[in-house]
């Protein structure tokens, strides 16, 4: 069986009007085993930047360190904050560099730029291959059940709240055909001047 | 003299605090070609003069003006050969910084990394500092930038300035006709006469190398170019 | 023999020759989709009709629905060839069950035979996703999807082969109204079944290469089976 697949996780962001999701599972298991249902895959690069890191537990939180030390000293070097777009570039050429020992992570940045606020999203794999799209993007182990929710839900315009529930939605139901992600989940909505963050209830089996 | 017992190491203060390898560094760039550069409000100019010693030159085949990306330029005042190694070392950090963040590198993170390289050369054995000031003009974030570089790795942001032979006098000159709302053309106008103040000789536009920047990128100007902003000067 | 042992001798592995060996692969993964719905008093099945083995497509123009009788359809996605030797081998069942009871199996009956054919070859199976859909004996509609080697499971609704996984957590929640609040479970018609089976192929010929060119429907109710049929992307 694939590392990736080792833990699980199901992860998803979408682009709406003006604001852009994104959204995981709490799930950290070990196989079949679920060990927590609080396990955080989503983390806070900015005001407006989010990263997502499924794959394996232990290089999510590795990975998300190795971003947090690159990020901080570009904003102290630079005096500005980063924008999503850079924050990926550096992402995308950090995973380069282990090509041939890669770190077993498909990360999904989501976030609006510092200065014009335009929504951004962005996912790639293991090895930094970056893929930018207009509509969403998935990631985990659910990614097919997440493609052919996604793909139905989704429309193009939605405000902050339709853009939740589609959000929730779509991941929900594609984690509960899969037996390693769930148990529980968090979704957040970036908008100019606020970031909403909610935890959804599930079925916890 | 005294200092001499200083002079050999880099590595060594003075008694009085000075780095006198350095000052002469700074004394290579002060007898050195002028150069000017001046910011306006819609871009940034920098010009220099490139006079040839014998008739027998071939012009416009060794520039002094150089591009380091798109948007940013760069000329200097002092020794040609150590210029070149560190255009050769800019462009490369420049583009280095592109390929990490794909978003071209803002003109201070350019001006900055320069410098560092020429500090660098200030504290490593077996070096000699740069015998340059650069003067890097550049356009991002919608605004012009105009930056020197010294040999000691200092860096300065100027409105207008001018460095090399006679700079004391370029930079009075600067003074008495620089404006906050000059417009590009006039800014290249006020360059050359600032070159005009201490040149030697006729002004041609082949002995002297202009450069401008704007929103539009930075660009060297073609002979033909300089020869029209000439024809104006009186 | 000692020289050709020699320790000193060098190793040039593209002059090795070891027997060159051939493996024979017995199954083929064809592609393809089927989805199933039922309601009260009809059932709707449909299938793509791309038939392809890797990046190379075989037609753009296949059935996957198998008439079994006039209340029975089978859906079938998997490798082809297997596929084939199970519908004739149905078929076949099908006739001697008419001729030996003088009636026509009922949907149930024919279910629970496809799932004793399928465990027959528990160790050689046919590597087919199966749904068998059609009427009870009290005229509702019902459905019963597969495992390769007969595991049956009866459902209302199924979406199985190559987009099955992007499929159906969409019917949970569109058919199934998983992790809605406060909707009311109202009745499904034929019209919104037939509508949902068009909505989530053309969903899944965006993302699932095995699947797209057209869909052929089967709606089965108490007055036969109708036929229809949708276009969906070719690329």
């Amino acid at each position: 069986m694939s590392i990736l697949a080792y833990n699980g996780g199901a992860m998803v962001a979408m682009k709406g009007d003006k604001c852009v999701s994104i959204a995981s599972d709490k799930r950290f298991g070990i196989q079949a085993q679920t060990i927590a249902t609080n396990f955080q895959k989503i983390f806070e690069m900015g005001p407006h930047l989010y990263v997502g890191l499924p794959g394996l537990a232990t290089d999510t939180q590795t990975v998300m360190e190795k971003l947090r030390f690159r990020k901080n000293l570009y904003e102290l070097k630079e005096n500005r904050p980063m924008s999503p777009k850079v924050f990926s570039a550096m992402l995308s050429n950090m995973l380069y560099e282990n090509r041939f020992g890669p770190f077993f992570v498909e990360p999904i940045v989501a976030g609006l730029d510092p200065g014009t606020y335009e929504p951004y999203i962005c996912n790639m794999d293991l090895i930094g291959c970056p893929n930018q799209p207009n509509d969403f993007v998935v990631g985990g182990t659910a990614s097919s059940q997440l493609f052919g929710m996604c793909e139905s839900l989704w429309e193009p315009n939605l405000g902050p709240d339709d853009l939740f529930e589609t959000t929730s939605q779509a991941l929900i139901n594609a984690f509960d055909r899969d037996a390693i992600s769930g148990w529980g989940a968090v979704v957040y909505i970036i908008e100019k001047d606020k970031v909403t963050v909610r935890d959804l209830k599930t079925r916890m089996d | 003299m005294a200092s001499e017992r200083y002079s050999f190491s880099l590595t060594t203060f003075s008694p009085s605090g000075k780095l006198v390898q350095i000052e002469y560094a700074l004394a290579a760039v002060a007898a050195g070609a002028p150069s000017v550069g001046i910011k306006a409000c819609n871009g940034v100019v920098i010009a220099t003069e490139n006079k040839h010693k014998s008739i027998l030159y071939d012009e416009h085949s060794v520039h002094k003006v150089e591009m380091i990306t798109k948007h940013i330029g760069m000329i200097y005042s002092g020794m040609g050969p150590d210029y070149r190694l560190l255009v050769k070392q800019a462009r490369k950090m420049a583009q280095k910084y592109f390929l990490t963040y794909r978003e071209p590198i803002p003109t201070v993170q350019l001006v900055q990394r320069v410098a560092a390289v020429m500090q660098e050369y200030t504290q490593s054995g077996g070096v000699r500092p740069f015998g340059v000031s650069l003067l890097i003009c550049g356009w991002d974030s919608g605004r012009p930038y105009l930056f020197q570089c010294d040999p000691s790795g200092a860096y300065f942001a100027w409105k207008a300035t001018a460095m090399g032979k006679n700079y004391i006098n370029g930079k009075t000159f600067l003074e008495k006709r620089y404006s906050e709302d000059l417009e590009l053309d006039d800014a290249v106008h006020t360059a050359i006469l600032t070159l005009k103040e201490s040149f030697e000789g006729q002004m041609t536009a082949d002995n002297i190398e202009v450069g401008i920047c704007d929103e539009s990128g930075f660009r060297r100007l073609e002979p033909s170019h300089v020869k029209d902003y000439l024809a104006n000067i009186p | 023999m000692a020289l050709l042992h020699s320790e000193n001798r060098p190793n040039y592995p593209d002059y090795a020759t070891a027997p060159t060996q051939h493996h024979f692969s017995p199954y083929a993964d064809n592609g393809g989709s089927v989805v199933a719905i039922a309601g009260d008093d009809f059932v709707v099945i449909g299938a793509d009709t791309r038939l392809s083995a890797g990046f190379s497509i075989y037609t753009r123009d296949q059935n996957k629905l198998f008439r079994l009788s006039d209340t029975t359809v089978l859906g079938c996605s998997g490798c082809w060839c297997d596929t084939l030797t199970l519908t004739r081998i149905l078929s076949a069942r099908m006739q001697m069950y008419q001729q030996e009871h003088n009636k026509t199996m009922a949907t149930p009956a024919c279910a629970q035979m496809l799932s004793t054919m399928l465990y027959y070859k528990r160790f050689f199976p046919y590597y087919i996703s199966n749904i068998l859909v059609g009427l009870d004996n009290e005229g509702k509609g019902c459905i019963y999807s597969y495992d390769p080697i007969g595991h049956c499971e009866k459902t209302t609704y199924r979406a199985g082969g190559s987009a099955g996984a992007l499929l159906q957590p969409l019917l949970d929640n569109q058919i199934g109204l998983k992790n809605m609040q406060n909707v009311k479970d109202s009745k499904l018609t034929l019209e919104r079944a037939a509508a949902i089976i068009k909505d989530v192929f053309i969903s899944a010929a965006e993302r699932d290469i095995f699947t797209g060119d057209n869909i052929l429907i089967n709606i089965i109710t108490k007055d036969g089976i109708k036929e229809d049929s949708f276009q969906l992307r070719k690329d």
